[in-house]
């Protein structure tokens, strides 16, 4: 495969956790790349496009992750993400509902 | 974090009735109410606290799940209930599918990582195909009670 394939690594930021919404936030963010991407948490492996995948990590706040992406958007994929936890998911934010 | 340690067997309810997503999420606390898990004069509360957080996103998460759930202050330890809707419920889906296993979890307001392990737990399972076939295809309460504790006994996903 000569697609690029590029890791960050992110803390899970929130005060609950990679819960239901948390999941969502990454899910839907990620699906707007062109880009395959996975959430490394130790050994386990969950696709950023899988919700299930993701809840059953049970990441706990203050968890490291590695994000791994691979296709012709991953640098932004990467970069968009990594925003997005480093924000907490934007759980605080006023105008959180967003999808 | 086992089904033992949060899930209500008497609030099990293998043929949900009600066809719409208010209507499954007040049947299942009903059954937590019936079962004395939860309070009388506290049901509308957690109906409303409920429906709340379904309008910041809902919890129908696809694949015919769904995760109804809230903190509330009238819960001192995390309770949960399962259901399974035979004909589905529109959940407002994020794959626009209908959804017919329903895990919903009332947890008290100081432990998020309650919640986050039981979360764990719910999907680790439902990952599981033989898991959500048998859960859809049990025909009483006993049925789910017993797959929940071949669950805990990891009989599937582990």
């Amino acid at each position: 495969m000569d697609q690029p394939r590029l890791t960050r690594t992110v803390t899970v930021a929130n005060r609950t956790g990679l819960h239901v919404r948390a999941a969502l936030a990454i899910y839907n963010l990620a699906r707007q790349f062109q880009t395959q991407v996975e959430i490394v948490m130790d050994r386990q492996r969950a696709s950023a496009g899988d919700m299930l995948h993701m809840l059953s990590l049970g990441a706990n706040p203050g968890q490291e992750l590695v994000l791994e992406a691979i296709g012709p958007q991953a640098e932004q994929a990467l970069d968009a993400l990594a925003e997005l936890f480093a924000a907490g998911f934007h759980e605080d934010d006023p105008q959180t509902g967003r999808r | 974090m086992k089904f033992a340690d949060f899930m209500s067997p008497e609030a099990i309810r293998a043929e949900l009735v009600a066809d719409g997503k208010e209507g499954v999420i007040r049947e299942m606390l009903r059954a937590l109410l019936d079962a004395g898990k939860i309070e009388a004069p506290e049901m509308e509360s957690i109906v409303k606290a409920i429906l709340s957080r379904e309008e910041l996103g809902s919890t129908g998460i696809g694949r015919g799940v769904a995760v109804p759930h809230t903190k509330h202050s009238s819960v001192d330890q995390l309770v949960g209930t399962v259901g399974v809707s035979r004909d589905g419920v529109d959940f407002d889906s994020l794959d626009g599918e209908k959804v017919y296993l329903l895990f919903l979890l009332v947890s008290p307001l100081d432990r998020p990582g309650d919640h986050l392990r039981a979360l764990e737990n719910i999907s680790r399972q439902l990952r599981d195909d033989r898991f959500c076939r048998f859960l859809k295809q049990a025909k009483t309460a006993e049925e789910i009670r017993q797959l929940l504790e071949e669950a805990d006994n990891n009989q599937f996903a582990s």
